[in-house]
């Protein structure tokens, strides 16, 4: 039973596994399946095992079992963004016709299915003149619709599920929110970056050390000998290295600080070191990259076992990179081009990453980042991107 | 019958907690497979609340197993208590048998409700705090229901399945093996009408115009722009005390825009700025 609703929801990409479809099945076979809003209930619980596919699934359980239309992939935003755009007519007409630029009588005509047909093809014709069309609305500043971005928690909530039929509650969608990727807080990049510790021995010695105790009082003849150890401590090295200068980092300073703070408060040995676009002889301690100038030569001084990350967008000029003397800066002439620079930094420190705020997909287009992608590991800074770069950091 | 029996067992809510439906359904489903049931949500939507109201509606004891940072599996287990044992041996002044191991083994939580005589309620609490590996060993333990203790080579069976509920805080997935042995739900964040019912559930008799007023303010502040931690239930709740203890409070007040004993629903320090900075920009108007 049910097979063709179990391969609908792997079609649409929520991981389901045959395992759970025994159990749904199971489930079934006990009776305690009376009615299709248990089913709604029952078989989410047992088959999808993430918030973030919840809105699939309430999709797929509309299709299967109402026949609702389930939209075409790249469809389910242009979606969401016409139904938006149908709110923002019925509360006022005038600024969203004025918005797209139409006459208002000409849209007042229209039944609501035919406002929504509209919008829809007024968006995928955006789509089709304009890179990534769903910009075009929203940031114009004007135009009262947007995309709706992200709701952190700010979730509606479909009210108490009983009163209504389950296909009801499935087609109102009421986990839309949970589906994108949320915004990183300090909280996930904690998530991500927890494994990120180096225990060692420290402090007092206060721990039982057991198998050394039973070694002793044997070699004592029975008589007790009690062996303290040291407890764990995390004693990781840190060196957080931030391209803090130019406009091309601007959009991510939040999202930098963000990692600036959290590193501050978790590692106790953690060394902040700031450049700008790419590193030369020195980095500096000051954020005004002015007073405390620290020589690249001197990191063979440190721990070779301290964790080297690098936050910066690897965007510059290839000469930056490339040539003698690249700096964009006058008084910051060196006789060695950064990448040898950067060589120097991944061969003294064994355990060293970038992490790049630009997304991942973009990579490609710029050749520094490409450069840069040899020398160091690199990783978007993301949820993924993090728990990736914790993990490189982390192998022996 | 199977069904007939276990309609006996059915969880439909306890005293102090609101049930919505949609759970209630899913814990039953979950007891009746004998599944664990993951549950996640935002911080102070009762998560761990439910668990205790499982084992006071059905009469069963609850175990708590507070997941730590650094905790191992076998420590949730068992633990061989070799220190006693040696000290045994040295002084034999005690009445157990040093010669028997069995003695010297004492039961984790897991193991605890695994060998209870009677069913109870197992409550797995942020799970996510602990390492991958130990959600790993875990996924044996509870798909078989037993475990070996190795240093007796016994097998510890759960002679009744526990109720077993797990909670996680994280905002990334377990690991994939370990859900496909769950059941899953996400608790939502209430929506007014349902926050309603629970504070008057922990406020019998509470002023309806209070409750009123308190909850929309309360709705209010969580639409605040980038609050870093909403005030949830739990805040809401204390709330309430401290306003009910307040005696020169007003619930007129709320409607002017004054916002007292803020500390009580925003706990970190720039959070709390913004949502007096709010406060009383509006008492201005």
């Amino acid at each position: 039973m049910f097979i063709h609703f179990f391969y609908k929801l792997k079609e649409v990409g929520v991981p389901v596994s045959p395992t759970a479809f025994l159990t749904l099945q199971k489930a079934l076979d006990k009776g305690l399946v009376t009615c299709l809003d248990d089913f709604y209930t029952t078989a989410r619980a047992i088959l999808v095992k993430s918030e973030r596919y919840f809105d699939l699934y309430d999709q797929v359980f509309a299709f299967c079992f109402e026949g609702i239309q389930l939209p075409d992939n790249d469809g389910l935003e242009v979606d969401a963004m016409a139904q938006a755009m149908l709110d923002e007519w019925l509360k006022n007409p005038k600024t969203l016709a004025n918005a797209l630029g139409v006459d208002e009588s000409t849209l007042a005509d229209l039944t609501p299915d035919e406002l929504i047909d509209y919008f829809k093809e007024r968006l995928n014709d955006q789509k089709s003149r304009h890179e990534g069309g769903n910009k075009w609305i929203g940031t114009g500043g004007t135009s009262p619709v947007g995309h709706s971005g992200h709701h952190p928690g700010g979730m509606r909530v479909g009210g108490e599920s009983r009163n209504k039929s389950a296909v009801k509650v499935a087609n109102e969608r009421r986990y839309k929110d949970y589906s994108g990727r949320g915004p990183l807080t300090q909280a996930m990049m904690g998530e991500a970056m927890k494994r990120l510790r180096n225990l060692v021995p420290s402090g007092p010695r206060d721990q039982v050390n057991v198998d050394e105790t039973i070694y002793r009082t044997m070699k004592n003849a029975g008589e007790i000998e009690l062996v303290f150890d040291r407890s764990m401590r995390d004693r990781l090295k840190v060196i957080l290295a931030i391209d803090n200068g130019g406009w091309s980092m601007d959009p991510y300073i939040s999202m930098v600080q963000t990692l600036f703070d959290y590193a501050r408060a978790q590692f106790k040995e953690v060394k902040t070191v700031f450049f700008h676009n790419t590193i030369y002889d020195h980095v500096w301690e000051d954020p005004q990259r002015y007073k405390k100038p620290m020589k690249i030569d001197d990191f063979i001084k440190r721990d070779p076992d301290t964790r080297f990350i690098v936050v910066g967008d690897a965007s510059m000029a290839p000469y930056e990179l490339m040539s003698h003397d690249g700096s964009i800066h006058i008084r910051e002439r060196s006789g060695k081009p950064s990448i040898e620079r950067l060589g120097y930094i991944s061969e003294t420190f064994d355990h060293s990453v970038w992490l790049n705020p630009v997304p991942e997909s973009m990579w490609g287009y710029t050749h520094s980042i490409m450069a840069i992608s040899k020398i160091f590991p690199m990783f978007e800074l993301s949820l993924d991107g993090l728990e990736q770069a914790v993990t490189r950091l982390m192998e022996r | 019958m199977t069904h007939n029996r276990e309609s006996g067992s059915r969880f439909s809510g306890a005293t102090k907690y609101v049930l919505d439906s949609e759970l209630a359904a899913i814990v039953n489903v979950s007891m009746a497979l004998e599944m664990p049931l993951l549950l996640k949500g935002e911080p102070g939507t009762g998560k761990t609340m439910l668990a205790y109201a499982i084992a006071e509606n059905l009469d069963m004891p609850l175990i708590t197993l507070n997941v730590k940072s650094s905790m191992k599996l076998v420590e949730a287990l068992y633990q061989y208590d070799t220190l006693t044992r040696l000290n045994d041996s040295r002084f034999a002044d005690s009445s157990r048998d040093v010669s028997n191991i069995d003695d010297y083994i004492k039961m984790g939580k897991i193991g605890q409700a695994f060998t209870a005589d009677k069913r109870c309620v197992l409550l797995i609490d942020e799970i996510d705090k602990a390492d991958t590996d130990f959600q790993d060993d875990m996924l044996d333990v509870l798909d078989q229901m037993q475990f070996d203790i190795m240093e007796t080579d016994q097998t510890v069976k759960a002679v009744n399945r526990p109720v077993i509920i797990i909670t996680s805080n994280a905002k990334k997935d377990l690991s994939d093996p370990f859900l496909g042995r769950c059941n899953f739900h996400h608790i939502a964040f209430p929506d007014p009408k349902m926050m309603r019912k629970i504070i008057e559930i922990h406020f019998p008799g509470i002023d309806k115009t209070l409750a009123e007023n308190a909850i929309k303010s309360f709705y209010t502040m969580r639409e605040l722009e980038g609050v870093e931690k909403k005030p949830a239930t739990r805040e809401l709740i204390n709330w309430f005390r401290a306003l009910n203890a307040d005696p020169d409070f007003r619930s007129k007040d709320l409607v002017k825009g004054e916002l007292p004993f803020l500390g009580v629903l925003f706990k970190k320090s720039p959070d709390y700025e913004r949502a007096r900075n709010i406060g009383s920009r509006r008492r201005l108007f």
